[in-house]
Formats: C-alpha cells, sequence, structure tokens
C-alpha cells in the first residue's frame, strides 16, 4: 500500500481514505477542514523519548538499543529521506498526552492482546503532529537477544512495524495467516506493517520489505526516487459498481517484489504508486480475513463477497509514470 | 499492459507463501474470543464523548450503548464503554487499529473489564463485529466469521466461497454454541 506519482492521485487516495476524517491504512490522513493531509512529519529528525521502565529481561537501556534499531532501519531506506534521535530517558508513560514522543513499556488492560500500539495527538486545525506514542504491552514476554529467544517476541521487530505507523504508514494486508480449534497464526507476510504478530522467538520481521519501502518513499521520498518510480491506477468493479475496500496486490515478475494496495473510492479506484518500473502481474481479492477496523475507518462499506482474481494481461509500469488504467472486474461469491 | 498471465499465477503464490514474519496484535480465534470475552451482546450505539482520563493523562472515549440482546454476560440496558483516543477541543488523540464509534451504529461487541473501571473491547477491534442490513437479504455481520474447527492448521485463503459475512441470527447462534462448547 502505497501512494507515489502524480499528486493528483495521492490526494485522491488520501480523499478516500479519510471519508470520516481519520484513518490508519496506506497512508494515514486526516481531514483539516475542507483539506485533506497526510499525517507525516515536516520536521527531522524526529526526537524520541524512551519510557525509563524494565520488564522481565529488558532493561530500559536495551529497550533504548532495540527501538534506536528500529529508527535506524526506517532512515536507512535509501529512497526515503528520514531521521530520528534519542532524545533521553523519562519517566513518562507512551500512553500520557506529554507534547513528547515516547516510547517505552506499559500495562493497559484495554490492550491485553496488543503486543504494541501507535497514537498520535494531532492539532485538528493544522493536521500539525503534536506527538506521537509507541506503546509496548509489558504483560508480554520479551526479548532483545540477537537471534530472538523462543518463547519471548522480539522487540525490535515489533518497534519496527510501531515506528511505521509513527512515520504514518497504515497497515498493509500482505500476510497470511491459519486457524486451528481454539488459535490462529501468522504463516508469511510481505510485509511489516501486516498487523498480526508471528510466534514469538522470530526476528525474521526487523528486515523491511518491498511493501513497505514503497510506502515509506511514497510519504518521504527522494526527489530522484519520486522521478524515477511508476505506478499502477485503475478502478475495481462488481456487477457494474465500485467496489470499496478490495486489496490489491502487484507483483514484479523480476524482482518477485510485492506491493500491496486498496481500492478506496465508491467508484472502486485505485492506485499502487512508488513501483519500481518493470512488469508487474495485479491480482485482486476481498479482505475477507482480517479485522476490518485496523484497515479502514468506516468497516462497515468494506466489500468482502466477490471472488480473487488475477488480471488477465500483464502491467508494464513505466519509468516515472503510470500503468494505462486498468479495469479489474470481480464476480460476486 | 500486455501478454496473457495465466503461466505466472503460480509462481506468484510460491513467492508470497515464501517469507516468514509478524507484529503488533495477537490474533484471535472465534473460539478464544468468546471464552475470553466476559460480555457478549448485540448493542447499538447511542452516543460518543471524549474525555480526559488518568488525572488528564490520557484521551478516552467513552461510548454509551444501548443493550438489544446479551449473549453471554449482562450489564443492563444502557452500558457505557470505553476505547482509546477522542477528539478534545482542537485536539485529537489516534490510536492506530483502535475501533472509531459512531451513534446509530448496530453492533455484536465482545468486551472485557478490569477492576471497577468501564467495560472494553476486547482485543482492540478484535471484538468488534458490525451489523450491515442488507434490504435485500437482511442484517449481516461483518468482517465473516474466522472459526477454527479442526486441529490441524487450515489456511484462511482469501476470497474462498465458504466465507461470507453472517447473517446476525446465525452469528448469535455460533457465539451461543461456542459458550456451550466451553461450558462443556
Amino acid at each position: 500500500m502505497r501512494r507515489r506519482w502524480g499528486a493528483a492521485a495521492i490526494v485522491a487516495a488520501i480523499v478516500c481514505a479519510a471519508a470520516p476524517p481519520l484513518q490508519a491504512y496506506l497512508k494515514l490522513g486526516m481531514q483539516v477542514g475542507d483539506r485533506l493531509v497526510s499525517l507525516q512529519w515536516d520536521r527531522f529528525p524526529v526526537r524520541y523519548f524512551v519510557t525509563n521502565r524494565a520488564v522481565p529481561g529488558v532493561t530500559p537501556q536495551q529497550v533504548q538499543q532495540a527501538v534506536s534499531a528500529a529508527f535506524a532501519t526506517w532512515d536507512a531506506v535509501p529512497s526515503a529521506t528520514l531521521s530520528s534521535q534519542f532524545a533521553g530517558f523519562t519517566a513518562t508513560g507512551p500512553l500520557e498526552n506529554t507534547a513528547q514522543t515516547v516510547l517505552g513499556f506499559e500495562d493497559e488492560p484495554s490492550l491485553r492482546q496488543v503486543l504494541g500500539a501507535t497514537s498520535f495527538t494531532v492539532d485538528v486545525t493544522t493536521g500539525e503532529i503534536l506527538e506521537a506514542d509507541v506503546f509496548f504491552n509489558s504483560t508480554f514476554q520479551w526479548s532483545v537477544a540477537p537471534a530472538g529467544e523462543a518463547g519471548r517476541y522480539d522487540l525490535q521487530s515489533i518497534a519496527l512495524h510501531e515506528i511505521g505507523h509513527l512515520h504514518g504508514l497504515g497497515h498493509s494486508a500482505l500476510g497470511e495467516t491459519d486457524l486451528h480449534a481454539g488459535g490462529r497464526s501468522v504463516i508469511a507476510s510481505g510485509a511489516v506493517m501486516f498487523p498480526i504478530a508471528f510466534s514469538p522467538g522470530s526476528i525474521d520481521e526487523r528486515t523491511l520489505r518491498a511493501d513497505d519501502i514503497a510506502g515509506i518513499s511514497d510519504l518521504y521520498g527522494t526527489s530522484a526516487f519520486k522521478q524515477t518510480a511508476g505506478s499502477i491506477a485503475g478502478t475495481v468493479r462488481k456487477n457494474g459498481a465500485g467496489v470499496f475496500g478490495a486489496h490489491i496486490v502487484a507483483f514484479n515478475l523480476k524482482t518477485g517484489n510485492l506491493v500491496g494496495g486498496f481500492s478506496l473510492a465508491p467508484d472502486g479506484s485505485f492506485v499502487i504508486a512508488s513501483l519500481d518500473p518493470g512488469t508487474y502481474v495485479l491480482r485482486v481479492e476481498p479482505l475477507d480475513d482480517v479485522d476490518l477496523d485496523g484497515f479502514f475507518d468506516d468497516a462497515a462499506r468494506v466489500d468482502v463477497s466477490f471472488r480473487p482474481v488475477v488480471y488477465d494481461e500483464l502491467i508494464a509500469v513505466p519509468r516515472g509514470g503510470t500503468a494505462t488504467h486498468v479495469d479489474v472486474t470481480v464476480v460476486p461469491k | 499492459m500486455v501478454r496473457p498471465v495465466a503461466a505466472v499465477a503460480g509462481a506468484w503464490l510460491l513467492c508470497f507463501g515464501a517469507a516468514l514474519h509478524a507484529t503488533v496484535i495477537r490474533p484471535i480465534e472465534f473460539h478464544e474470543l468468546v471464552a475470553g470475552a466476559r460480555v457478549i451482546l448485540h448493542a447499538r450505539v447511542l452516543g460518543v464523548r471524549a474525555q480526559w482520563a488518568d488525572g488528564r493523562r490520557r484521551v478516552e472515549t467513552l461510548v454509551t450503548l444501548e443493550a438489544e440482546e446479551y449473549l453471554k454476560g449482562q450489564l443492563g440496558e444502557q452500558i457505557t464503554i470505553r476505547v482509546p483516543g477522542g477528539q478534545l477541543g482542537r485536539y485529537r488523540t489516534i490510536m492506530i487499529g483502535a475501533p472509531a464509534f459512531t451513534a446509530g451504529q448496530d453492533l455484536v461487541l465482545f468486551l472485557d473489564s478490569s477492576g471497577p473501571s468501564l467495560p472494553f473491547v476486547f482485543g482492540l477491534s478484535q471484538g468488534v463485529f458490525r451489523v450491515v442490513v442488507d434490504p435485500a437479504r437482511g442484517a449481516f455481520v461483518t468482517p465473516p466469521l474466522l472459526e477454527g474447527r479442526t486441529t490441524a492448521p487450515q489456511p484462511l485463503v482469501r476470497g474462498a466461497m465458504g466465507r461470507q459475512p453472517v447473517p446476525l441470527a446465525a452469528f448469535e447462534a455460533a457465539v451461543r454454541q461456542a459458550i456451550g462448547d466451553t461450558v462443556r
């Protein structure tokens, strides 16, 4: 889920995403008066504090090291211009409104099933981010071991996801899960920004994927990147009407990279931006296996009753341009 | 746009299935959701109101609900729950992934509580199911039910024919069945 390409497409995506004033998917955006603005930082480095609070097996210093490593991973994306700076330890918890950006552990009963969460406080008259905090749930078992630790969630991995939100990215739907009696597990993912936790012990998610890199480059892309990246635009329709909330995945035949997007308007239009030029296959599928509130403000509008389809033509994404408009027709279940 | 695509579909699936990874929420299967929630109800949102909490240290939103039917537990005809974030004056606090409610919404909610504080949604937004009325087919619950029926893991394939928004009555029956399974 990424945007970069023409300004018009970016605006269109946000307009649709922000039907009610705000939400978390693709890029985070909100309505400011009659304008729609994306939630993103305009001053760098992003200065952050770390809560001076330990959990079993992890000291505050280790929290800071894991968080700093995660920030550094985002900062190192060559096609984006980001920077961050550790500002010090604080006694403040991450769920408190303090006008400081704080990351740290806390125990909040209403978030018991949540490993980590990011919150923003925004001035709705200007769209300015006043603070963005990241909560890590102290009731889980955590690890900062370089190779991970059985039975414990990797703090750096979770921090990498949350810092993606902190920079303005929403959730990606590039992931698969399986079900068994009494449980559900992640079996595959193509993005750090996929919202469901993988089993404890894994450190695979310390590494950004193509989808994450496309997203962050859309928000903070270098001028050189913006001149070379391409995009795919189109519509998804069912019975002649636009489909809202379809998941569209672009698969690069040369690199094997996957980048996802969504149809975000009543007419079913979509844009997948920040793509490497090349040849792509497009798949359209319903989001019928996810917690829709984690993606959309208006979850009840999302159409999940159609069959997935692979678009029957290859799509050539030009350097610095947009592929020919793609019209995808899906069939009701 | 050119060339037909059939041959690449297999390569696509292989590629997608190769990578492992994770983050954020611990996913909850339906039976676990039923067992873990202290209260399950079908309700309509009457109103929402943001307020300061914890001595003005954080913002939360109080959601007042009119209960239509309790499937588990009992909290009265009108109840208030709390969700993270909300707007006070010109400042809005947003927690990514937290459910947002507006007056008039029709919902099935899985709730939990802790001590004397107000109830909250179990599993952040995983405990929220929205009731959508289709004029032709009646009331349906979305997202579709994710129910693990066997001990062997069954991959969730997007768009599988069997997975559809469930009629409200069938959803409620499934909840009652799961409660019965838990009791046995």
